[in-house]
């Protein structure tokens, strides 16, 4: 079924511009009854805003939508209901606070003289999460539910409006590996009922398991339409970047040598006091750079924040280079010589209406350089962020810029710049390149390196097997807040996504 | 914030629109974060726009709006600046400007404590309730101590007063840092309970009621040497004293606290992002509890140089009916919460009080309805002052388009490209 | 308090928590057996209980109930203090202060205005649009209820142009906060200000110096002839304001609306998380603007009680900070109306007891004004603590 069939969707020369950035350049796309046609492409290749302009979110600025062979006009997410799109989106839009039905009926609730009718809804609900293999609870809270389940929720939501063409926007990036062939197995028995499925992913591996058809977008351009049958992985890869690529870097290994961190049957509970972090021992050492790999949720946050000192352990040890820092706050921490990139530069890692100069000081503000006597050292932190800024090769702003008006990557940039501009002996890295491009990827990558190399221990933490097996000296997979394994880097994907889901899945099923 | 990222890379406006959203949360951050850009044009656009909306409904009431203005204006004694004033109009001018500035005084001080709890990232309601306690105690201790040396016995009641406002602001401060109350509901609560102690105090059988006039609820007065000197006009007719003098050197130590110090860095980084501030090593709880201290400071001083400068004692029916607090509110906002936007912003509402009140003899026309109209004007003024937002984002939309505008071409042609500005 | 931390938290917990608010109980008891009907003479009782239940907050503390410790040891220390009042006055003053009837007919009394402003904030709340200008919104209401009454002749034409002037002006802090995105805190008390302006000004252009006239048309009372006789409920409740049984009703009604009703799920979805609302075809806007106007009509609603209803005339800033009052009461109630009816019921029993405390001690009345707002800041403090608003309030929404 490679685009044999009439179309039930078409996209014909879709172009948005935000202002002078041209986020989809006349992007043609189809996918017919019975196909999942897959959007490949970078982050910021312009697969999300085109599927925001499919859905009524934005509007283009040229093309036209055709449902069916007839053009219509989508201009709000209602229209787009209403012509049979369905999405289910990368962030999840959920009410927290509300129960599974009632996410999944609103806007179009079963009801009578205005009463909600929930039996009515919790009937509708379950009848198509058996149809489907979708299995919810109708009546649990969202916030009560796993990442998995929410996902689910999302379908149905899709599926209870009718939905004929369903987009899935990086539906993988938050599952295990079960939920992965769970998705797989309901994307199945959706296309045998002649649904169309848009499925958006940056994964090679993924999109070549899945789609029968490949779109791959880049830079806002579609630049290849092509079936399943003969992609291949480096096919797919030479596409997406534009260039050949190495999918392995080649690199030399550390020469660790005494431990500087070490931690031992660490406990930590998170906000509702449940047990997140179930007794971690680990030890890095000078030279060294250890990941913990894993599933997200399974306790990497919560150990990072005990490290840290953003939270308090409920038992357990933390020392750094021989000195006990757990519970004793992010300052103790700081002045035992731990550093750390922030999993989100947002919410965290940056103070947005802060310049450039002000941001950089936030780790060491209290140090002698940066403040005297209470006062700050305003002049000095000025000329050692305009220092900073060209080590780091921040880009877009200088030091009395505002850290908002840079970009994604160049905000990443001077958060790491801080961290290891105050020269630690630990450097704790928590998804050091979530969300940025080739380029600031690769210059972290290099620069986490060559840390290592100058003798810091690096812990660091990511959800990209890519990522944990090109820095890594080890692997430490974590599972449900235990540490479940250790691995050199030059362990199978297989292998590793395994341990990472506990090992309950066997080996020949892992190789899907 | 993970929705952050996918949309920052795909499409950087729509973005970091998000992006700043996440980053103030609270209302109070945004409040926060407007000041800076457009710092002079946008509150001054804002006063004009109000002043022609006021001068439409003076007009759909059947009066002038151009002579009531003018004679608003000649009653706020801003003419006085005008050399051309001469004679009788001159010192005219220059009582009501007198009036004018002591009106001013007190709103300085009240809009900085209601300022810097904003830079905090908190919303301080109650300046009303630090300026009532900062009143009792600077009556209290103005009128004792008879026979104390003057500038020592001024000291006092200032320091005094003001610690009594930081206390009553640090309960609101230490009760958000250890229990997570609210600072807008224990504020509000603060404002009353301060106001029926007051009452209490100077009400008929009160503790500090004054024993020489039993039956009217009043404080004593105070005492001569505790009175502030006044270095304009007559102290008989309510001239100006150096109060004014000690809200400017106050307004000169709140710019210097949020710029210079690290007490003000921490201040600004827990309002911002108190999560940052947290992830900084900053104490965020401590941070609140020191900035409400230095609030309830300044509005209690701004009692004390109300009572030591001219008031010399309290009613219980002036603590019931006191709105400086409301002002300070809208004085902090109009002037974005700057030290600098705060002074001027006050000497408007001080001018515009003085302008409308009761004893302006050039009004045409009614003054408790330009009074009203008074309050019309500064409701505007805050509206106004609130969609700023507007034009700001304009600002702000031009400039990031002018950054992606140069960022695209530079990644190609240069090797590293920071800029110096 | 949330609901997660008592379903998920282990069993261990769930028994310091039952001591505390046995300790609360207890507490009260102690005060309460010192006043009428039981009017038990001499502190020994009290002491005991109020220690017992001192002894209960301890263990509630080492439990790890802190807040709830202190509340408890905090509430023991006020009814041995409230104990120690009733026994040193006599049989015949607390008997004259604590008139239950009287004091539960004045506790509505004060609390009705209270509770329509309290009710509007929880819908424009709900719905994710802080709002400040209550106060502002409750004046427009009471002045121009009055004006309507007296200009058409009958209150119910006053109630109308009150709830269109706070419609108004709730439409005004609507545009400003969703449309133009303004920041809602300082929009609201925009509106105050305004409200404040355009109520002294009409009232002194309309009515003048002698302000407006005695004789309009009042909202009645409503007599219930069943119950009117029967002691305690006819005096409190036999001869109460039309407007005080609105809002009392008003009170199930709109917690069947926003927990039962399709258009109260939509409003909350509106508040929690507008990306979900707009992607499943919701017009977040439109639903945002209705409930700010409501919001406005109901606390409109409020003042008008004060004015039509209660004193039958306006007289300037006649609603005197009751705007943020109910404000208060709405975040105490945790932006839901049950929780914002005790809250005003609090307030309103505060001001209750200040008044028949002052008939008896003028000096002591005066502080009791005092006792609702420290009521409500020992709670916040303690019972309530972090409470959680919908988790889109006060944020403009937008789509691009």
């Amino acid at each position: 079924m490679t685009g044999s069939a009439p179309p039930i969707l078409e996209l014909k020369g879709i172009t948005k511009k935000f202002g002078s950035v041209v986020a989809n350049d006349r992007v043609d796309f189809d996918v017919a009854a019975g196909e999942v046609h897959a959007l490949l492409g970078e982050n910021g290749a312009g697969k999300s805003t085109l599927m925001s302009v499919l859905y009524g979110l934005y509007t283009p600025d040229e093309g036209e939508i055709l449902v069916d062979g007839r053009p219509v006009e989508i201009h709000s997410p209602r229209t787009a209901i209403d012509a049979g799109i369905g999405m289910v989106h990368q962030h999840f839009m959920l009410v927290r606070v509300m129960t599974v039905a009632e996410n999944i009926v609103l806007g179009q609730e079963p009801s009578r003289w205005g009463r909600l009718d929930l039996k009515a809804a919790r009937a509708r609900v379950h009848e198509l999460s058996d149809r489907y293999g979708l299995a919810v609870d109708p009546d649990a809270r969202i916030e009560d539910i796993t990442v998995g389940a929410e996902q689910r929720v999302e379908i149905l939501k899709a599926l209870y409006r009718n939905a004929r063409i369903l987009v899935l926007d990086e539906p993988t990036a938050v599952l295990t590996a079960q939920e992965v062939r769970e998705l797989t197995g309901v994307l199945n028995r959706l296309k045998r009922d002649g649904a169309a499925i848009v499925f958006i992913s940056h994964k090679l591996r993924e999109v070549l398991d899945v789609a029968d058809r490949i779109t791959v977008l880049r830079r806002g351009k579609r630049v290849a339409s092509v079936p399943r049958a003969g992609a291949t992985e480096q096919s797919l890869a030479r596409l997406v970047v534009g260039r050949d690529v190495v999918l392995s870097a080649a690199k030399r290994h550390g020469t660790p040598a005494e431990p500087l961190l070490a931690v031992a049957d660490l406990h930590v509970g998170d906000e509702r006091r449940l047990e997140k972090v179930s007794g971690v021992s680990l030890t890095v050492r000078s030279g060294e750079i250890v990941a913990i790999a894993g599933v997200d949720g399974n306790g990497q946050r919560e150990l990072v924040d005990a490290i840290t000192g953003m939270r308090a352990p409920a038992s357990g040890r933390v020392r750094v280079d021989g000195r006990e820092i757990a519970g004793q706050g992010v300052r103790a921490a700081t002045e035992a010589g731990i550093a750390h990139i922030a999993e989100d530069r947002h919410l965290r890692g940056l103070v947005l209406p802060f310049t450039l100069a002000e941001n950089l000081a936030l780790r060491e503000y209290r140090s002698p350089q940066c403040s005297a006597r209470g006062w700050m050292r305003l002049a000095h932190l000025r000329e050692r962020a305009g220092r900073l800024l060209s080590e780091f090769d921040v880009r877009g702003g200088g030091p009395d810029s505002y850290a908002a008006a840079l970009s994604g990557g160049n905000q990443q940039k001077v958060a790491v710049a801080r961290e290891i501009a105050s020269n630690p002996k630990v450097l704790v890295a928590h998804q050091p390149t979530r969300g940025l491009d080739v380029g600031a990827i690769e210059f972290v990558h290099g620069r986490l390196i060559e840390e290592r190399d100058k003798g810091r221990a690096i812990l660091l933490v990511s959800l990209e097997y890519e990522e944990v097996r090109a820095l890594a000296d080890r692997i430490l997979v974590i599972y449900e807040g235990r540490i479940v394994g250790e691995f050199s880097p030059d362990v199978s994907e297989e292998e590793l996504g395994m341990a990472m889901t506990g090992g309950q899945v066997s080996r020949s099923e892992a190789v899907v | 914030m993970t929705l952050l990222e996918d949309e920052l890379e795909g499409h950087p406006l729509g973005g970091e629109e998000e992006s700043d959203q996440a980053a103030l949360r609270s209302p109070a951050r945004l409040t926060a974060f407007r000041r800076g850009s457009g710092a002079i044009t946008v509150p001054v656009l804002t006063t004009v726009i109000a002043f022609l909306a006021g001068g439409l409904i003076v007009l759909a009431s059947g009066h002038d709006p151009v002579s009531t203005y003018t004679s608003i204006f000649t009653g706020t004694g801003l003419n006085w600046l005008f050399p051309w004033i001469g004679g009788a109009a001159r010192a005219t001018a220059a009582g009501n400007l007198q009036q004018t500035l002591l009106q001013a005084t007190p709103l300085i001080l009240v809009g900085l404590a209601v300022a810097f709890a904003f830079r905090a990232g908190m919303f301080n309601i109650g300046g009303q309730g630090q300026y009532t306690v900062g009143g009792i105690v600077a009556v209290w201790i103005g009128s004792s101590f008879a026979g104390m040396s003057p500038v020592l016995h001024i000291a006092f009641a200032i320091v005094a007063a003001g610690l009594a406002g930081a206390a009553w602001a640090g309960i609101a401060g230490v009760l958000k840092a250890v229990t997570g109350a609210n600072e807008v509901i224990s504020t509000i609560m603060l404002n009353w309970i301060a106001i029926w102690l007051g009452v209490y105090c100077f009400q008929l059988g009160g503790p500090l009621q004054n024993p020489k006039m039993p039956q009217t609820p009043v404080s004593s007065n105070v005492v001569a040497g505790a009175k502030l000197p006044v270095f304009w006009g007559s102290a008989q007719l309510q001239g100006l004293d150096v109060g004014i003098f000690i809200a400017f050197a106050l307004a000169v130590v709140f710019a210097i606290l949020i710029k210079r110090t690290r007490f003000g860095y921490e201040a600004r980084a827990v309002g911002f992002n108190p999560e940052a501030a947290r992830y900084a090593g900053m104490n965020v709880g401590r941070t609140w509890v020191r900035v409400m201290l230095v609030c309830g400071a300044f509005a209690g001083v701004a009692a004390s140089l109300d009572i030591l400068g001219w008031k010399f004692n309290l009613y219980t029916n002036d603590i019931q009916v006191s709105q400086v607090g409301f002002y300070g509110i809208a004085v902090a906002l109009l002037g974005r919460n700057s030290a600098s936007g705060t002074v001027a912003a006050a000497v408007l509402f001080g001018a515009l009080l003085t302008g409308t009140s009761d004893r302006n003899i050039h009004l045409s026309i009614d003054p408790t309805l330009v009074q009203y109209l008074t309050f019309m004007i500064e409701g505007i003024i805050i509206m106004l002052v609130a969609t700023d937002v507007i034009t700001l984002r304009l600002l702000k939309g031009g400039r990031r388009i002018a950054v992606a505008l140069r960022s695209r071409p530079a990644k190609a042609a240069r090797p590293s490209g920071h800029g110096a500005s | 308090m949330s609901v997660g931390s008592l379903t998920v938290a282990p069993p261990r917990t769930a028994s310091p928590r039952s001591c505390g608010i046995a300790g609360v109980v207890l507490g009260a008891l102690a005060w309460v057996i010192t006043l009428p009907p039981i009017e038990l003479r001499g502190m020994l009782a009290s002491i005991v209980l109020a220690a017992i239940a001192a002894a209960l907050g301890v263990v509630a503390v080492r439990g790890g109930q802190r807040k709830l410790g202190v509340e408890t040891i905090i509430v023991a220390l006020l009814a041995v203090a409230g104990a120690a009042a009733s026994a040193k006055s006599s049989l015949a003053t607390v008997e004259s202060v604590f008139t239950w009837s009287a004091l539960a007919a004045a506790t509505l009394r004060y609390a009705t205005p209270l509770l329509f402003g309290a009710l509007g904030g929880v819908v424009s709340e709900s719905g994710g649009v802080i709002n400040v200008g209550l106060e502002g919104m409750m004046l427009m209401g009471c002045f121009w209820g009055v004006y309507g009454a007296d200009l058409l002749g009958w209150w119910g034409w006053g109630l109308l142009v009150a709830m269109l002037a706070g419609g108004l002006l709730a439409l005004v802090h609507g545009v400003l906060s969703i449309h133009l995105r303004a920041n809602q805190i300082v929009s609201g008390m925009g509106v105050n200000f305004l409200a404040l302006g355009i109520t002294g000004y009409f009232l002194e252009y309309h009515y003048g110096p002698n302000g407006t006239p005695l004789n309009i048309s009042q909202v009645p009372n409503v007599r219930l002839p069943l119950i009117q006789h029967v002691g305690f409920f006819g005096a409190a409740i036999g001869d109460a304001n039309l407007l005080t049984w609105v809002g009392l009703a008003l009170v199930p009604a709109l917690t069947f609306f926003l927990f039962r009703m399709k258009w109260g799920l939509r409003l909350r979805s509106v508040g929690e998380k507008p990306r979900a609302a707009d992607t499943v075809g919701l017009p977040v806007l439109r639903i945002r603007y209705t409930a700010v106007v409501v919001s406005g009509m109901l606390a409109a609603l409020g003042g008008a009680y004060l004015s039509v209803g209660f004193v039958g005339s306006f007289s300037n800033d006649m609603t005197n900070g009751r705007g943020f009052i109910s404000l208060a009461a709405m975040i105490f109630g945790k932006w839901r109306p049950w929780g914002a009816l005790w809250a005003c019921l609090l307030f309103g029993f505060g001001n209750a007891m200040s008044d028949r405390v002052s008939s008896v001690n003028p000096t002591l009345g005066t502080l009791f004004e005092a006792l609702p707002y420290v009521l409500t800041l020992v709670a916040v403090a303690g019972l309530v603590g972090r409470s959680r608003p919908p988790e889109s309030d006060g944020i403009p929404y937008e789509r691009e």
